[in-house]
């Protein structure tokens, strides 16, 4: 098996790797040599998924923070505002944002198994996927935001959404206070992963290697 | 909205319940729900009920979605959070019947 | 009764949240992959996978690019396009192959 650069290279040494990585490779190959596939498919969705990140997210906020009329196109129809930004997430799924505010704050979970918006944001984290983090966002969010160092207002009412159907979500964060004068770029950098899903948000002062 | 949805039964704002039934198979309505009392946030559109499709079927008709939202006090027993707290999921149609009214001025 | 995939609000059960992220590794990768590539060319629905996810008997125990894998397995034999005797074949192929590197 030939293995070009960074889409096909190595496996992990045997000893730790998954029984399913072989089967998985497997049940790939004799799909390619049936037809049903072609490696350049498999390596292009690679690709693909390794080109998502969630500072496109970032991106979507930041601007969304200095330009009211995109904020708006971004709440009532995000998939169109992210191919403005150059994010392509056509497809059958679609998006919507939740917007935060000084009464309502939002987090975002798909209890039934790990809906997301991957195709802005890319893979998502493994705790969202976790079964801790699906059981109890839903039942005690407070608790479970304070275990990610967030702490809200009493008087701010939470939303959770649970992502069970054709519908992915993300949040947009407020602007956090002392920002005035950032540039966009700057303002991106501000926005953390999390913060997209509701279990963080972005401060003003950012410490230059927080996820 | 995101996709036309002729026909369907709710409009926002209409009080519902999560009918409370057994289903076997794939279902994307959680037993969390089931039986519960909560209002139409939002009408999403109609589309394919995963019920069928994830059998191989076309899961047509097209079924509308709504974005229902629920009260966390009435979900979760002893809910530790203040009584505006809420929930908000995709259910499909099938899954929804009637809401007493009377319930709006709980509405968070 | 709770299905084994219905995990909103059984807080008695779970504890604090891992909040660390693995390194992916390259057959997650391609179990991600492979599983688009199939839906994109219309062989099998997100619905589908799911519907297969939520029947394994290791739901629990397996990690979650595994229960990807499985049930993409699950499918692509259950809609003949392959067998599971030559993905065993294969499958411990590669094993003996990756073994000589």
């Amino acid at each position: 098996m030939s293995e070009t650069g960074h889409n096909h290279p190595h496996e992990e040494p045997r000893d730790k790797r998954s029984p399913w990585a072989s089967r998985i490779r497997a049940i790939e190959e004799l799909l390619e040599e049936r037809g049903v596939l072609s490696r350049e498919e498999v390596e292009a969705q690679v690709e693909y998924m390794e080109a998502r990140t969630y500072q496109n997210g970032a991106r979507l906020v930041a601007r969304a923070w200095v330009d009211p009329g995109f904020k708006e196109r971004l709440l009532s129809d995000t998939k169109a505002a992210a191919a403005e930004l150059g994010v392509d997430a056509s497809g059958t799924i679609e998006f919507a944002t939740v917007e935060n505010t000084d009464e309502v704050h939002n987090v975002i979970v798909c209890t039934l198994c790990s809906c997301y918006p991957r195709a802005i944001l890319g893979r998502p984290p493994d705790w969202y996927k976790s079964f801790a983090y699906r059981s109890r966002v839903v039942a005690e969010p407070r608790e479970v935001l304070r275990e990610f160092g967030l702490e809200l207002p009493e008087n701010r009412r939470i939303a959770v959404h649970d992502s069970s159907a054709d519908l992915r979500y993300l949040v947009l964060p407020q602007r956090p206070e002392g920002t005035e004068g950032m540039s966009e770029d700057e303002l991106a950098a501000l926005v953390t992963r999390d913060s997209l899903i509701g279990t963080d948000v972005p401060h003003a002062a950012r410490e230059a290697n927080r996820v | 909205m995101i996709r036309p949805a002729a026909g369907a039964r709710f409009a926002p704002g209409d009080p519902v319940q999560v009918r409370d039934i057994e289903k076997e198979g794939h279902v994307r309505t959680p037993d969390y729900t089931k039986g519960k009392p909560g209002w139409i946030a939002e009408v999403l559109g109609a589309f394919p009920n995963p019920e069928g499709l994830a059998y191989g079927g076309d899961g047509l008709p097209d079924m509308p979605l709504y974005k229902v939202g629920f009260r966390q006090a009435d979900l979760w027993e002893g809910y530790g959070g203040p009584p505006e707290d809420a929930l908000f999921i995709d259910i499909y149609e099938h899954w929804l019947e009637p809401g007493e009214h009377g319930g709006e001025e709980k509405r968070p | 009764m709770k299905k084994v995939h219905d995990m909103g609000g059984r807080r008695e059960e779970f504890g604090p949240i891992d909040r660390s992220d693995h390194q992916v590794e390259d057959w997650e990768r391609v179990a991600d992959a492979v599983n688009i590539v199939l839906n994109a060319k219309g062989h099998k629905t997100t619905d589908e996978m799911r519907r297969a996810i939520e029947s394994l008997d290791g739901y629990r125990e397996m990690g979650y690019y595994e229960r990807w894998a499985a049930a993409a397995e699950l499918l692509v034999v259950e809609k003949g396009l392959l067998t599971k005797e030559e993905i065993d074949a294969r499958a411990a192929e590669l094993e003996q192959r990756w073994r000589g590197e």
